[in-house]
């Protein structure tokens, strides 16, 4: 057992009201400079949609992540070998193109100023931030396809809805049936990122001590296969640097103990971080799983911070106290773990994304009833009806299922299972109107009891900003000195590894340490 | 033990024969009680030997470089100092005297043989004690070298055929005239027209059998040409036809480069001729826009 602590994350998505504050704070701290413009770090998508870059999900296109080679039962990047590299290296040909993002563009205000007197109302034209040049026709943005569910475009290209039913379709474009939910995206900072196999230069890397996953922007070299290699589409090309970026956890605010900035403006407060302990050990183990166990496999990665043998084999390897402390108070290792509410997104693509997301009940269970849209709630008859609803759910299984759990119904329908446990306990217990014998049996359903019901209820609906963050103090100084144990200022012996070689940035000399 | 490393040990072990040989004769040729300017001298003797009468003699008449017979007289001392010590510098620095000798000699530099100051000394030693007056004009051509078959030369030349002794051949450091449109490497000079600027075979042959440049030392001292390998180089770089490089050579690998150039290209626009059009969005939005009539 080799244990190492990981910043994990979680969305609930049934909180998620599509707001985009997140992407706003991203945005104006990371990725407001030439050549970024762009990239989102962090965005939010509406599914059913095609998203951002369009269809990222359609491997068969963007060639993300890995495949499972049946006979070897290897792994191997779907993207292509090291021949493939050498052979494609000045060449990716399996990049999304800028139109797939979108041209960014901005105004010509000042022509609100300076136009001359005339005989119509001086007009700001939109002019691409690339090109400098006027854009006409504007035919894409970094969130098109927003609240567009119904499009005959957008939400129909979907690819999650590659293997739906003619009548799975037609239900979902049905007038008053439509429907669509939020799904924000930042990187997944996944286990076995794609992203890092893909790059020939070896310029990505993640943080042992906290499973952040960053680019190196004195190494990288521009190939671009992190690109291709990375299924989410999360790391971009800056063409003005001529470097890659990605999201890097807003570190330097976790190392001061603060959260992530898009977490930390939720308005939905939908989101949560904290340190999962994980069994290094065990990743190739989960990452060949069959499709139908990927979840589970994932889960298995993920250790118990309360046992014993855990505790003492993280110290082994060098987790501080702080750390064991914070992975035993961590909002994410009760949703993934220890309630198996929360599903990593296209686990299919074999990367073990330490991102998950907690499956939105809403546009399952949700209906227009003369005028009133709302939950098929307990009220109007207990469990049964809610039941009845999932399975002819506005949203069906299968789509869910495609987005969240490799296609396996059984992991989406379990965790609906218990959401609705907990929606039918709480009735029963505020409103008081719903038969103990229901709530038993709803209980039972979701293999759950009461006081795990409350633990959600209170982590889903009433957490204080302690208990959505918890983010312990990082000690950076004892992983860098974990890394390079001789470090010593006065023979300036400093870390070469990471960076060292090749044309990179130009660093001027500069005084002192 | 592999046969090359037994090879290397077999001539490693020649190699240190051969000095112990000469070692052993230079000994006997010593005069058993020398005083200090005896000793000197006869240190010169060897290093001219060794590394200047690969292109002068001492009245035997001018090779690729003059007669050094009585030079010591004809020449200040500090002058023929710098000049032995430093003939590239000279040249460099434009040094009337040794630019007009550039000139006579069919601009044939001679090379920094990286002498010290002893060195020096001893040669110029040795060279005054040489017979001073004035040198044999036009002394007879040296020695005549056997004709060689320059058809083999070729072949040595370009390494289809090796040297005996496990040298390179010349192509992996020189180009020539004659060896085909790519020609050969960059190391050293391009032998086209070397014969007429060492001043015939005669001369050549000596130069290559001693090599007096440092890199050149370098690989020949390990592996030294046969007479009869030799002989059939000097024979091919003075063959008629290889003696100008013809111009076409360079339209040749200037057309062969851009023939390869336009097939790759052609290749690549081919295998990737849809990369612009494939993109993602458009196709889906005109794909719908088609469907709906």
């Amino acid at each position: 057992m080799r244990i190492r602590s990981h910043m994990a994350m979680i969305f609930h998505l049934d909180k998620c009201i599509g707001c985009h504050t997140c992407t706003v704070a991203c945005k104006n701290i990371w990725t407001d400079r030439k050549g970024a413009e762009y990239m989102y770090w962090n965005n939010v998508e509406t599914k059913p949609g095609t998203g951002y870059p369009t269809r990222w999900e359609d491997q068969n296109k963007y060639r993300g992540g890995w495949v499972l080679d049946p006979k070897k039962n290897r792994l191997r990047l779907r993207l292509q070998g090291k021949w493939g590299t050498l052979g494609n290296i000045f060449y990716n040909p399996y990049l999304p193109t800028l139109d797939d993002y979108f041209e960014p563009w901005t105004y010509d205000y000042q022509n609100l100023f300076d136009a001359p007197e005339g005989d119509d109302q001086p007009t700001a034209r939109a002019v691409s931030m690339i090109t400098g040049k006027y854009m006409d026709t504007i035919e894409a943005g970094p969130n098109w396809d927003d609240d567009l569910s119904g499009s005959q475009v957008y939400a129909n290209n979907d690819p999650n809805l590659d293997n739906a039913t003619e009548e799975e379709r037609r239900q979902m474009e049905e007038i008053d049936r439509t429907v669509f939910f939020y799904l924000p995206r930042i990187c997944n900072h996944c286990l076995n990122p794609g992203c890092v196999a893909a790059c020939p230069a070896g310029a990505i890397y993640k943080r042992g001590e906290d499973g952040i996953v960053l680019v190196n922007q004195d190494r990288c070299r521009a190939w671009r296969m992190c690109i291709s290699g990375c299924p989410y589409k999360k790391t971009y090309f800056n063409w003005a640097t001529g470097k890659a970026e990605k999201c890097i956890l807003c570190y330097p605010r976790l190392e001061s103990g603060q959260p992530p900035a898009c977490f930390h403006s939720c308005v939905g407060r939908i989101r949560y971080v904290g340190l999962l302990l994980y069994d290094a050990d065990r990743i190739e183990q989960a990452a060949t799983a069959p499709d139908g166990a990927l979840v589970q496999a994932q889960r298995d990665v993920i250790q118990d911070p309360h046992d014993p043998a855990v505790i003492a084999a993280a110290k082994a390897s060098g987790i501080p106290d702080a750390k064991i402390d914070a992975a035993q108070h961590s909002p994410v290792y009760q949703f993934v773990k220890a309630w198996n509410l929360a599903l990593p997104l296209h686990p299919e693509f074999r990367t073990l994304p330490m991102l998950f997301y907690v499956p939105p009940l809403g546009p399952v269970l949700a209906k227009m009833d003369r005028g009133v849209y709302d939950i098929v709630d307990a009220a109007s008859g207990g469990l049964a009806p809610m039941m009845s609803a999932l399975e002819k759910s506005r949203v069906p299984l299968r789509y869910m299922a495609s987005l969240l759990s490799a296609g396996n119904e059984h992991v989406i329908r379990d965790v609906y299972h218990k959401l609705m446990a907990v929606r039918v306990y709480m009735r029963a217990k505020k409103v008081k109107d719903v038969p103990a014998a229901e709530v038993a049996k709803a209980l039972a359903e979701g293999h759950t009891n009461a006081q795990e019901v409350e633990a959600i209820y209170r982590l889903t609906s009433l957490p204080t900003f302690e208990e959505r963050f918890v983010v312990p103090a990082m000690e950076r100084e004892t992983a860098v000195e974990d890394l390079f144990p001789a470090l010593d200022p006065i023979a300036r012996n400093y870390p070469t590894r990471k960076g060292e070689v090749g044309f990179g940035f130009r660093n001027d000399p500069h005084r002192g340490l | 033990m592999t046969t090359s490393a037994m090879l290397c040990r077999e001539r490693t072990r020649r190699f240190a024969g051969a000095v112990l040989a000469a070692a052993a004769g230079l000994w006997a040729a010593l005069p058993p009680v020398a005083d200090a300017a005896g000793t000197e001298a006869a240190t010169g003797q060897r290093i001219f030997q060794e590394k200047c009468a690969a292109c002068h003699t001492i009245g035997k008449g001018d090779l690729v470089g003059p007669d050094l017979k009585g030079v010591t007289a004809q020449r200040p001392r500090d002058w023929l100092e710098r000049w032995i010590a430093a003939p590239d510098e000279m040249l460099a620095k434009r040094d009337p005297v040794a630019t007009a000798l550039l000139h006579r000699f069919r601009d044939v530099p001679m090379p920094n043989l990286h002498l010290d100051a002893a060195e020096v000394a001893a040669v110029l030693a040795y060279l005054a004690t040489s017979t001073t007056g004035t040198p044999a004009a036009a002394a007879g051509a040296p020695a005549v070298v056997a004709a060689g078959d320059p058809e083999n030369g070729k072949k040595l030349f370009v390494g289809s055929a090796r040297f005996r002794n496990g040298g390179p051949p010349c192509m992996a450091c020189h180009s020539a005239g004659g060896i085909g449109a790519l020609g050969g490497g960059q190391l050293g000079p391009d032998l086209t027209n070397v014969v007429q600027r060492f001043g015939g075979a005669s001369a050549l042959s000596v130069f290559v059998g001693s090599s007096p440049t440092p890199t050149m030392n370098a690989i020949w001292l390990r592996a030294p040409l046969t007479p009869g390998e030799r002989a059939d180089v000097v024979a091919f770089l003075a063959q008629a036809p290889v003696s100008e490089r013809p111009v076409q050579a360079i339209w040749h690998l200037a057309g062969l480069s851009a023939l390869g150039l336009a097939i790759l290209l052609g290749i690549s626009g081919w295998i990737w001729r849809r990369r612009l059009r494939d993109g993602v969005r458009r196709p889906m939005i005109a794909g719908q826009r088609s469907a709906r009539g």
